[in-house]
């Protein structure tokens, strides 16, 4: 069994990190770099969002904690001249903390309550970004210079991005070592108690707390995961666009993160990652298809919905139950 | 015998309405009591009371000489005094074996951050956790259905497997709400024996709400009568049988006669 | 101050109107209809195709708007959302669907009627004015009147007809209902279709005044999202209380705050949030609905 998991890991990075730079090569398609890149980060957003589905809460705010993350980063950079890769995580860390004042008070709420209050949240977001005038409005902040060098003991880790002869490769290896961390992550979150007990938080909030978990400080520890997630992905967004608006995360950004859990499944750790990958990188082929794109989309979504409502990666299940 | 629970004038109030009024009795460590009375009259607020899951209006619980009726649900299990549920109530989408195995968590000596990392400590945990859900899966006789998904399991199991999770929290004080709700003669008898053995095997002080008073009569040591949220009478299963006041809200409430 | 309490009302019953059908669909079905607002602008496109394109009076174009939607909504229940709350695992999936729906609905309103504006003839010209102190188009008041009857004839129909004793009995409590004899899937199918017609009629009111176009589909949701949260999800008096208070408080804030633009909508916002946090079951709302 373990094994056959390191071998599918092992896979996994050769696809990502040999087989797709080769296709791409082949087909000359190098915008699908970007389309990638855009999938690995917004699958980190995801794996936040699913957090919060596994206690048991529907999360229609990432998109908040995307802009703020943004937002934080890039003023850290260009006004105060950190380096980007120690914004990276502070961008997180803020967003952690500011969910745990938010998350206090509102994760009390439960279904349709809880989603609705952080769909709220996103709009709230957007419109503090409008009108602070650190955030510069709705201009934004834009020429957000590239992430510098990283180094440790003098020992260059990750070069300059501006001295890259293919910034767009780097961007895309980077976001992809952020998802696999990420979704390693909430893998070992998932398989060790503190995912078991989210479950409980799931299935039963007040046996949970009769069994003397404490119920409250691990929702609010949850959602701040997925919170930092959610930072750490917008940040990382704004320094590859090099540039942020209010608008860079909206309602339907929000909408979006949660519809990758539901399509690629929410009883499965990697369920939003593919998710994001069909929703998203499908998205993004079915531009072929012009003035039909949204239809035809939306249209599959729909029927993914009808023949399989409990997320694509439930077809693993079907086999088990028949085998 | 001390007293391990003691239960000081204790009151609640929704709006207007009373429920439990003024109520005090102790529990002494080692014995099965229950706490009897007709429909409504405030039984499961009491034990909700009990358990902390409701704030007292008035009035205050003592847990070996410790006031727990202010603090948290989680920190009244941690304290060894630990409720089960009248709706069944267990964790639906995992295993009768995994239900028990996450119930031990109040023994984990890990932190959730030990556990993340995959410490030793919290292998060590693991391990017992396993061998102890092992343990009590055997006590209670469940061993034919451990891997079984809990929402496929019979009413009977499931009632079993409630009392699966309590003992996994190691409960000095476990309260039992109706455990022989809708059984049936058999089963009721194969209750009551299994909550003897809690006590006589396990060491653990049994309160419970119950309307079968047939079982009741069978299995308590002391029973405690409440009426419309007041304590009417107290005493062995015998001075209750024989009490007016008992008798009389009963007749006045069901008609069910006590002690058939 | 009279101004500000006219507007408010007439923004206010289009808005309950909304909020109504919004609130209906969850009480039976537990869904959050994510395409509500993509219904309000198909029932708008309807009208005006009706009344522009194919010359008809009005009232026709209102009535089609209606008819259309309300096949659509059974259509809807009955061949996507009920199959799939039959086999999903967890409620939430029907968002995933609601979401898939408003996205073909836009791309259905984009394809048929075009990303234009589009806007019907005013119905009837002049304006009322009361000494200056309220000053307001007769066509406005006219639509904000047919409103308000239109709300009053949907409570009417909830509490007098068969149908609407059905539905609330389905909506409060779904196994008794089902024991009493009540057809839930039937009533379901006809909640929904109602509960879109209304959504259409608004659009097709609206759109004499203020015109459609295809962005506003997710952000007319968004607020109706709103409205029956301030209500309280679920209640007919709760939607039409929120209604007519965001209708009230774009008004007073569009007034007061207009000198700060997006700052009105940030202060509702903000204060919603901590409003819905201190009482989520909104103004009238059971706990957890």
């Amino acid at each position: 069994m373990n094994a056959k998991k390191l071998l599918g890991f092992a896979a996994f990075l050769l696809a990502v990190f040999v087989l797709v730079p080769l296709i791409i090569k082949a087909t000359g398609r190098s915008d699908f770099y970007y389309t990638l890149t855009s999938v690995a980060l917004l699958s980190v957003g995801a794996a936040g969002v699913w957090l919060t589905f596994y206690i048991g809460r529907i999360n229609i705010g990432q998109g908040a904690y995307a802009l703020v993350g943004g937002y934080v980063s890039t003023i850290l950079v260009t006004q105060a001249g950190v380096s980007f890769w120690l914004t990276l995580p502070l961008a997180g860390l803020f967003c952690a903390l500011i969910s745990v004042l938010i998350g206090l008070p509102i994760l009390r709420l439960r279904g349709v309550y809880f989603a609705m209050v952080t769909l709220v949240l996103t709009e709230v977001a957007r419109l503090t970004a409008l009108a602070l005038p650190i955030t510069n409005g709705a201009k934004g902040i834009t020429s957000i210079p590239l992430p510098g060098e990283f180094s440790l003991f003098g020992i260059t880790i990750i070069p300059a991005f501006g001295s890259l002869a293919n910034p767009r490769f780097g961007f895309y290896i980077m976001a992809v070592v952020l998802m696999i961390i990420t979704y390693l992550v909430l893998w070992r979150i998932v398989n060790s108690r503190l995912g078991h007990l989210c479950r409980s938080l799931q299935q039963n909030e007040e046996l949970s707390a009769s069994i003397g978990v404490n119920t409250a400080y691990l929702r609010v520890l949850a959602y701040a995961i997925s919170s930092f997630f959610g930072g750490i992905a917008g940040a990382m967004f704004a320094s590859i666009a090099q540039s942020i608006y209010p608008s860079s995360f909206v309602v339907a950004d929000s909408v979006n993160f949660m519809l990758y859990c539901f399509l690629g499944g929410l009883g499965y750790v990697f369920g939003p990652m593919l998710g994001t990958l069909l929703l998203y990188f499908g998205w993004d082929l079915l531009s072929i298809a012009r003035e039909y794109q949204l239809l035809i989309y939306s249209g599959i979504m729909i029927l993914l919905m009808l023949v399989l409502p409990n997320g694509v990666l439930s077809l693993l299940d079907k086999k088990e139950g028949r085998a | 015998m001390s007293p391990i629970l003691q239960i000081k004038n204790i009151t609640k109030r929704y709006g207007g309405l009373t429920a439990v009024n003024d109520v005090s009795f102790d529990v002494n460590k080692g014995e099965i009591l229950s706490v009897i009375g007709p429909n409504g009259a405030g039984k499961s607020t009491l034990f909700k009371l009990i358990s902390s899951f409701v704030p007292a209006t008035s009035g205050e619980v003592i847990f070996n000489g410790e006031r727990i009726s202010s603090l948290a649900p989680h920190k009244v299990a941690r304290m060894g005094v630990v409720r089960t549920f009248q709706e069944t109530t267990i964790f639906r989408s995992m295993t009768v074996r995994e239900n028990i195995i996450v119930s031990h968590h109040l023994r984990s000596k890990a932190s959730l951050l030990g556990f993340f990392l995959g410490t030793k400590q919290a292998k060590e945990d693991e391990d017992a956790f396993a061998a102890s859900a092992d343990d009590i899966v055997d006590f209670l006789g469940l061993q034919a259905i451990r891997n079984e998904l809990a929402s496929n399991l019979p009413q009977g199991h499931l009632r079993a497997l409630g009392m699966a999770i309590g003992l996994a929290t190691d409960p000095k004080v476990i309260l039992l709400d109706e455990p022989f709700a809708g059984m049936n003669h058999d089963e009721t008898m194969k209750m009551v024996a299994l909550v003897r053995r809690l006590r006589d095997e396990r060491g653990v002080t049994v309160l419970l709400v119950e309307h079968d008073m047939p079982a009741v009569m069978k299995i308590s040591d002391r029973i405690v009568c409440i009426n419309f949220g007041q304590k009417i009478a107290e005493g062995t299963p015998q001075e209750i049988r024989e009490n007016e006041q008992v008798i009389e809200a009963y007749l006045g409430s069901e008609d069910a006669a006590i002690g058939m | 101050m009279e101004q500000i309490i006219a507007n408010g009302l007439y923004l206010g019953a289009q808005y309950a109107l909304i909020a109504l059908g919004l609130t209906l669909i969850f009480s039976l079905m537990n869904v959050l209809n994510f395409a509500h607002g993509q219904m309000y602008v198909f029932g708008g496109f309807v009208t005006y195709t009706v009344v522009v394109q194919l010359g008809l009076p009005f009232i026709v174009g209102l009535f089609a708007s209606a008819i259309v939607l309300a096949i659509m909504g059974a259509a809807i229940e009955k061949f996507l959302f009920a199959p799939v709350i039959r086999r999903s695992k967890r409620d939430e999936s029907t968002m995933l669907l609601a979401a898939g729906i408003a996205f073909f609905l836009d791309a259905v309103i984009l394809l048929a009627f075009g990303e234009k504006q589009r806007g019907v003839p005013k119905i009837v010209n002049g304006v009322f004015n009361w000494d200056m102190r309220i000053i307001m188009p007769y066509d406005r008041i006219l639509i904000g009147v047919l409103a308000i009857l239109l709300i009053v004839v949907f409570i009417g129909f909830m509490n007098y007809s068969r149908t609407g004793r059905a539905m609330r009995a389905l909506a409060q409590d779904k196994m008794a209902a089902q024991l009493m004899g009540v057809n839930v899937a039937r009533y379901s199918m006809i909640g929904f279709a109602l509960g879109a017609m209304l959504a259409g009629l608004v659009g097709g009111l609206l759109v004499t005044i203020t015109g459609v176009n295809l962005g506003m589909g997710g952000p007319t949701s968004v607020k109706a999202f709103l409205m029956i949260m301030i209500g309280g999800a679920g209640v007919i008096s709760g939607a039409i209380a929120g209604g007519f208070i965001l209708g009230m408080m774009e008004s007073v804030g569009l007034t007061v705050l207009s000198a700060y633009g997006d700052i009105t909508y940030l202060v509702i916002f903000a204060t919603l949030m901590v409003f819905l946090a201190v009482r989520p079951q909104g103004l009238m709302g059971k706990p957890w609905g």
